[in-house]
């Protein structure tokens, strides 16, 4: 009866987590975006489309959702998803970019009992998260920190490190602290979508990532005990690597419906408006030992500028 | 002893996953875990989880309570259950 190590994602009836990007309409045009965000996606699920979706989720029991987008508090149902799985008492987390909560939306997710607000905040100053993130309201996001944690909303910042604001990580953590947030979470920026039309004058230097880890482990030590922080391990080919040994048990759901089989990769395993999830979840399980994802998955690790090949996806089961 | 907010338990062929999404850790179990983890959802006391295995299994009650102990104690100090 002891906690046991020997089962895989291939043992599970279901997925275990669900990142859902519910939309591409975003208000900021942030240089190192992934998902190059803006405009919507012309087939986005519709809302029949995504309440079949949901009705699965909790058929299948899934634990524990992510929403992001785009903007996700730009989608028109973005609350009615909300209350659809909080009612199943499913663990919800949403990554947004603060700047459209105020006092009531943050009296919204407190009632919802969110398992995290996540915001991303990318500089401890007005000016370099504004340099960096287009269109971006550094005050707003502050404030919506301000208001969530007020309603007592566990809150997370998202830190992406780039030659533009990879100097203030120390700052933004203390800022972070002062401000009572639960946790700051950083990693090393993707080369995908928009980041990667911007790689050159985006990605820090060896030598600004060693300052960078040195501060954040001195931060990391500081914090202790008091505030999260964390420092996601892998860059995107090092998760590659891993994953190619140990696929996650969580699937990423992209605003048509599509499901992707990584981040990093191509490869699509299913369509759930084709597709029921649990066929989603078999074709998932398959695709990882497709010789097709292997060989691609390995020639990326070898040459990983094909990262920036991501989203021009390749449909593995039409 | 009650689960802690953010846990959540599924059942699987081969016993349960329980998933602490706050700390996104996951922790697998066999079927006797499972069965333990049942109990506890219910509100069993550790006697009476102990009581109900005694009538499953046919090993002595000093070994069961040992080791459903060690089990509770492990859900305890990974967040799972509160103390």
């Amino acid at each position: 009866m002891d906690l046991i190590n020997s089962v895989t994602f291939k043992d599970l009836k279901a997925p275990l987590f669900i990142a859902w990007q519910i939309n591409s309409e975003c208000n900021l045009g942030c240089l190192h975006c992934c998902e190059e965000a803006g405009h919507p996606m012309p087939d986005q699920m519709h809302k029949d489309q995504i309440f079949n979706f949901l009705r699965q989720i909790i058929e299948l029991k899934i634990p524990y959702v992510a929403l992001s987008g785009g903007e996700p508090l730009l989608h028109p149902q973005f609350f009615e998803i909300c209350e659809f799985l909080r009612q199943f008492n499913i663990s919800l987390k949403v990554e947004t970019n603060g700047e459209f909560i105020d006092r009531n939306l943050a009296k919204i997710f407190a009632r919802l009992k969110f398992r995290s607000v996540q915001i991303s905040l990318d500089g401890a100053t007005k000016d370099t998260h504004e340099r960096l993130r287009l269109r971006g309201d550094w005050n707003k996001t502050v404030s919506a920190c301000k208001a969530l944690i007020e309603e007592k909303v566990n809150t997370e910042i998202v830190f992406v490190p780039t030659k533009f604001n990879i100097h203030e990580i120390g700052e933004l953590i203390d800022l972070a602290y002062s401000l009572g947030v639960w946790g700051v979470y950083t990693g090393k920026i993707m080369r995908i979508g928009r980041a990667a039309k911007n790689w050159d004058i985006l990605c820090p230097s060896d030598e600004e990532y060693d300052v960078f880890f040195a501060v954040l482990n001195k931060k990391i030590a500081q914090y202790d005990g008091r505030m999260k922080v964390y420092y996601y391990p892998y860059d995107v080919i090092e998760e590659l690597k891993y994953r190619l040994r140990y696929p996650s048990a969580s699937l990423l759901v992209i605003p048509n419906g599509k499901v992707k089989l990584i981040g990093p990769l191509p490869f699509i395993c299913g369509d759930l408006r084709k597709h029921s999830l649990i066929q989603v979840w078999e074709n998932y399980k398959q695709a990882w030992s497709n010789p097709k994802v292997v060989e691609f998955a390995k020639k990326v690790i070898e040459e990983p500028w094909l990262v920036s090949e991501a989203n021009d996806w390749i449909e593995l089961y039409h | 002893m009650v689960f802690t907010a953010h846990t959540k338990i599924r059942e699987e062929k081969f016993g349960a996953v329980i998933f602490e999404t706050l700390k996104e850790k996951i922790f697998i179990t066999n079927r006797t875990g499972k069965d333990i983890l049942n109990l506890l959802q219910k509100g069993s006391t550790l006697e009476e989880i102990v009581d109900t295995l005694v009538n499953s299994y046919s090993a002595p009650i000093t070994n069961i309570r040992n080791d459903v102990t060690n089990f509770i104690n492990q859900l305890k100090d990974n967040s799972i259950l509160t103390r």
